[in-house]
């Protein structure tokens, strides 16, 4: 397992340190604690020691190099060969700079039996937020990773993401266990450059505990696993609908004037249909007569007003081993249930009204640009409605994607909620997407949990 | 109407309650029979004499305490500082002694005391005698502090500080001491705490004090041209405050600017912009904008001098922002 | 304004008014000490112990609308001035009976109705409204002198030398009365003030004397005269009066060698303490027993705790006094 070594941060505000000279050659060997360079920084020459035994490799930094700190120069393997995965040349940013200190230089204390490589962090997605809930891992521990693979999935105030590993590798340590909420900043993974031996897995309780993180870490947050920002921070109308906690993050903020925003109050306006309608910001009085003047929109189920399609709210779940397919056969061959979709609606049915919705359900079935619509499909019995003349109006539309290639879907809000199944191997991905005053934050997710449960074990329904 | 300068409307008032009262008297540097290096005390002492009108050495702080024990013993002083620069000269006096007199004793002893002063820039003089200082004095409990906008202002207001029981600032803008408008023959007082609204408009409040109500005028006669009607309000005390107008004035209109020509940081016009985003937030369609002078001593030359101060184009650019929705702050 | 003279003190009923006077001062600042040292007093507190003949001495010698301005050491003067102790130790306590209302505390008492322009915090800040008190005098002819008391360490401060240098100009019925105790604050007046004291006034013309202040019929005495003649027009002057205070600078400061010997603070109590010095002579004179000094004594004591307890008992203000006084009407 070669070390890297790095261009240490030494003075209060330091972004780069001068490479004076390399006091061993390529291929040297090294002890732990060998002067191995002298670096220059604003206050003084210093000689840097090794931090671990072996053979000098991969030197990526000559003599009078000023290197930004954090990056890797050299690394010690236990071949005078070394890697032959060079670090990356170049003053630049440390693109491929190595996680920070915080796995290499971390005491021996920190994290004794872990492995090294690159720290995944729990990353900072929210304003304010403290911790992220891990909901689950996509990749198991000695899995190979590519960088842009999916690794995990939080789920934040806001929303769930899916964070990519960041780095090609394996799965080295897992540090963390889903359902668990882990400190933002915090890491949660570790990814080897070499298939590890033996890759950990445990839960973040078992983490050190750690103050807030090191400036190296920062490095590491900023540039890795760009979350993909499914639910997107532009939603600011949950104020407007069921949503518990009102907005904080300032992206979602309208800005209008305090006299506008009371007249509108007063009034009974919505300034988001403003925004809908694309007028620019700050909006003051005068855009008073704009707003009432917008024509009335004809939302969708639930919805109090029009909704632009930007205030989109998009859940995943991941169904690792869906029974539907297994129950519909069962279906068909002892209840006489042959039409699988009705049985699909009826489940989706069922899980929309789980929230408490006694209403008239009307569910659409999508497939291959066909729909067809199945009103109460869980009423009084499962899988017993007939499909139905497409033109009313579903509150909730399933789009079976399982027979196509597409991967991941983002397609913004419709004019009723969208959960879109898609096929992974065996596994199944479902995707809801919705405007934000279609279904309340809690309701998405208590409908998307709800069918995720029913995709996996769909007897359970019955029971 | 007749039509005299400030220095005169001065003159006059302090003659009118010389005689009115035989209790006030004045003193200060070169007050006799030189009246002062601005003249505005010219020919006072021919009518009282040296017991009332009384030169005093060059000691700001001796003559500052002087006056304040003998107005708690029954004097009503007007101390005349000859620059309002000065007043860091006499802090002690004014702001330990004559300010808290009053309270500490329990409303047993009072100070009624008229400290005339001066400020304004772009007289070419520099930065210790070009201050306008009067934001230091206001934050002080227990003084007055008045800003006459005009002649008629000038006079009506140091009428009404004589006769008043606690120490009052007068702050004269020294550029306008030769300024001329129309004043009444016939005696008349301004009552403190009252603002006056200069021009009415409906689009945008503009609130001046001393010189700077003047800035606002010429700033909403060019906006007038270009359709937009700015309320012009002079508050004339800045201690005590007429904050109900200058609230109903921004209820109508949504948008303000407050024009002073004191430093703008922790200055007068964050004080008033601060009180009406507090009481009449829900009324603003803009942000109060504070105008201010720069915050660095004044420069003495005119090139870089005449840069510090508000100007009516400045105040016309900023207005026409307001009222046209644009961000001069970034949100 | 000859009516305006205070009576000349020439009679033993003056003689036991001054003896009494000094046993009040006294007795006020012992309670006002163990009301300190006991934390019923709020705040800060300086003992005017063992300068009683220099308050007490100037004070009988001026008329009840003659002026004093007074300074952080204050009590003796108010006393002297002739001032109540139940409203005084009300003050002390920060109660709405006080002199102030419970705003001024300590180191403001102000008492108009006896002429008492106001204690004042600032070292040396009352010595313009001293001067400027005498210009109203001046200037409306009302015949009444102010004496400006101050102690060694205000002589330091520029104000005085501007209002004296304009006193004498302008020839107002003002006193400087420099209070000398030995020490400005913490530190011996010999450190912090060069040359002479009274030359500093004489060098503006200003006639200046020097008096034993622990004599309360030196003091007295010599301010009669000079009352007088301010009276006529012939002021400003200036005393020096030596004298000793027997506390340190405030009542906490305890541990105070390293600015001042015991031994001497023993000397100053034992051989020139002012009360018992003038008791002695009223003795020797055939002007009062001892006995009757002891029942003076005794009254004092027994109205100081009197008014100590009132004081204790009494209402604070109420909160909506706050902001009340800020402006007068």
């Amino acid at each position: 397992m070669p070390r890297d070594v790095i261009m240490p941060a030494l003075g209060m505000a330091q972004d780069t340190g001068v490479l004076v000279a390399w006091l061993k050659q390529p291929g040297d060997p090294v002890a732990e604690g060998d002067a191995l360079f002298e670096v220059e920084t604003d206050k003084a020459t210093m000689e840097v020691e090794a931090q671990a035994a072996g053979f000098l490799t991969d030197v990526s930094a000559e003599a009078g190099a000023d290197v930004p700190v954090g990056q890797v120069i050299a690394r010690i393997s236990e071949t005078a060969e070394g890697s032959g995965t060079a670090p990356a040349k170049g003053k630049g940013k440390a693109d491929n700079a190595p996680a920070g200190t915080g796995a290499e230089d971390a005491p021996a204390s920190d994290t004794p039996a872990l492995p090294e490589g690159r720290e995944v962090i729990m990353p900072a997605l929210g304003m304010a937020q403290d911790t992220g809930l891990l909901v689950a891992w996509a990749k198991a521990p000695g899995d190979a990773v590519g960088a842009d693979d999916l690794l995990f999935e939080v789920e934040t105030d806001k929303s769930t993401m899916e964070v990519t590993a960041g780095h090609d590798g394996y799965v080295a340590a897992l540090l963390a266990e889903a359902g668990e909420d882990v400190p933002v900043g915090q890491p949660v993974a570790i990814i080897s450059a070499d298939k590890p031996e033996a890759p950990v897995s445990r839960s973040a309780k078992a983490a050190p505990a750690k103050a807030a993180p090191a400036p190296a870490s920062d490095t590491e947050s900023a540039k890795a696993p760009a979350p993909q920002p499914a639910a997107s921070g532009k939603a600011d109308t949950s104020r407007q609908v069921e949503g518990p906690r009102p907005p904080v993050e300032a992206g979602g903020r309208i800005l209008a004037s305090p006299k506008l925003r009371r007249l509108a109050l007063e009034q009974g306006l919505d300034l988001q249909r403003l925004v809908a309608a694309g007028y620019p910001q700050p909006f003051h009085v005068r855009d008073l007569d704009t707003l009432k003047a917008l024509p009335a929109d004809a939302p969708a189920a639930g919805a109090a007003a029009g909704v632009p399609a930007a205030q989109a709210r998009r859940l995943t779940a991941h169904v690792a081993a869906p029974g539907f397919e297994a129950f519909a056969r069962w279906a068909a061959d002892e209840a006489g249930l042959g039409d699988a979709d009705a049985l699909l609606a009826g489940l989706a049915a069922a899980s929309l009204r789980d929230a408490g919705d006694d209403a008239a359900l009307i569910v659409g079935i999508e497939r291959f640009g066909a729909e067809r619509h199945y009103t109460d499909p869980d009423r009084p019995t499962l899988g017993r409605a007939g499909a139905e003349d497409p033109d009313g109006a579903p509150a909730l539309r399933l789009r079976d994607l399982r027979g196509s290639l597409l991967g991941t879907v983002e397609m913004g809000a419709e004019d009723a909620p969208v959960l879109t199944l898609i096929a992974e191997g065996d596994a199944l991905r479902l995707t809801l997407e919705c405007a934000a005053d279609q279904l309340g934050a809690p309701r998405a997710a208590s409908l998307l949990a709800a069918f995720a449960g029913r995709m996996a074990q769909p007897l359970r329904h019955l029971l | 109407m007749r039509e005299i300068t400030l220095s005169k409307a001065v003159n006059e008032a302090i003659a009118e309650e010389m005689r009115r009262d035989e209790t006030v008297f004045l003193l200060g540097e070169d007050v006799a029979e030189a009246g002062t290096p601005f003249k505005v005390l010219s020919g006072l002492v021919e009518e009282f004499g040296t017991g009332r009108i009384i030169d005093t050495p060059i000691s700001e702080p001796g003559f500052m305490g002087m006056a304040v024990g003998a107005a708690m013993t029954g004097s009503r002083p007007i101390v005349d500082l000859m620059f309002g620069d000065f007043i860091f000269l006499i802090m002690d006096q004014l702001c330990n002694q004559a300010a808290k007199t009053h309270y500490m004793s329990g409303g047993k002893l009072s100070v009624p005391l008229v400290l005339r002063t001066n400020m304004g820039a772009t007289r070419r003089s520099a930065a210790q005698h070009s201050q306008s200082l009067h934001a230091l004095v206001a934050h002080i409990p227990g003084l007055k502090v008045a800003m006459p906008s005009s002649a008629y202002e000038a006079k009506g207001l140091m009428k009404t500080a004589i006769r008043d029981n606690n120490p009052v600032v007068i702050f004269e803008d020294k550029l306008m001491y030769q300024d001329k408008a129309p004043v009444p023959e016939e005696e008349y007082l301004i009552p403190f705490g009252v603002a006056n609204v200069k021009r009415e408009g409906s689009d945008i409040t503009l609130i001046g004090t001393s010189s700077m109500v003047q800035v606002a005028e010429k700033a909403a006669e060019i906006l007038a041209k270009e359709g937009i009607s700015a309320e012009v309000i002079d508050p004339r005390t800045i201690v005590p405050l007429d904050e109900a107008a200058l609230i109903e004035s921004v209820r109508k209109t949504s948008r303000a600017i407050v024009i002073d020509e004191g430093h703008q940081s922790y200055g007068v016009t964050g004080e008033i912009a601060s009180r009406l985003n507090e009481k009449a937030f829900y009324h603003l369609d803009a942000p109060v904008l504070r105008m201010g002078a720069m915050d660095v001593p004044v420069p003495f030359s005119p090139a870089l001098e005449d840069l510090t101060v508000p100007t009516p184009e400045g105040v016309a650019a900023a207005a026409r922002k307001l009222c046209a929705g644009e961000m001069i702050h970034a949100a | 304004m000859a009516a305006k003279a205070a009576k000349p003190k020439t009679n033993s009923e003056d003689y036991l008014r001054m003896y009494r006077q000094m046993v009040r001062i006294r007795a006020f600042e012992d309670n006002a000490n163990q009301l300190y040292l006991s934390a019923k007093m709020p705040g800060l507190t300086h003992m005017y112990s063992g300068q009683e003949a220099v308050a007490v001495g100037i004070c009988e010698a001026l008329t009840a609308s003659d002026k004093i301005t007074s300074t952080h050491r204050g009590h003796g003067h108010c006393v002297a001035k002739g001032a109540e102790f139940r409203e005084m130790f009300c003050e002390l306590l920060g109660k709405e009976e006080g002199y102030c209302r419970g705003k001024g505390g300590s180191m403001h008492i102000a008492d108009q109705s006896n002429g008492n322009l106001g204690a004042n915090a600032i070292v040396g800040g009352s010595m313009g409204i001293a001067t400027g008190a005498a210009l109203t005098a001046k200037l409306q002819k009302t015949g009444d002198v102010t004496v400006c008391f101050f102690g060694d360490g205000a002589t330091a401060q520029g104000l005085w030398y501007e209002v004296m240098n304009m006193a004498a100009l302008m020839q107002l019925p003002v006193i400087y009365a420099c209070e000398n105790n030995g020490y400005s604050e913490y530190t011996k007046t010999a450190e912090i003030a060069a040359g002479s004291l009274p030359a500093r006034a004489e060098a503006f013309g200003i006639e200046s004397f020097t008096v034993d202040g622990q004599d309360v019929l030196a003091v007295n005495d010599l301010t009669q005269k000079l009352v007088a003649r301010a009276r006529k027009g012939e002021g400003p002057f200036f005393i020096e009066l030596m004298t000793y205070r027997y506390h340190g600078h405030h009542v906490g400061d305890i541990n105070r060698e390293y600015y001042r010997a015991k031994d001497e603070e023993a000397q100053w109590k034992t051989e020139r303490d002012p009360i018992v010095n003038f008791g002695k002579w009223l003795e020797s004179e055939g002007l009062a027993s001892s006995d009757e000094l002891k029942s003076v004594q005794d009254e004092v004591h027994a109205d100081a705790e009197a008014a100590v307890k009132y004081a204790l008992e009494a209402k604070y203000p109420d909160g909506s006094e706050v902001d009340m006084h800020v402006y007068a009407a």
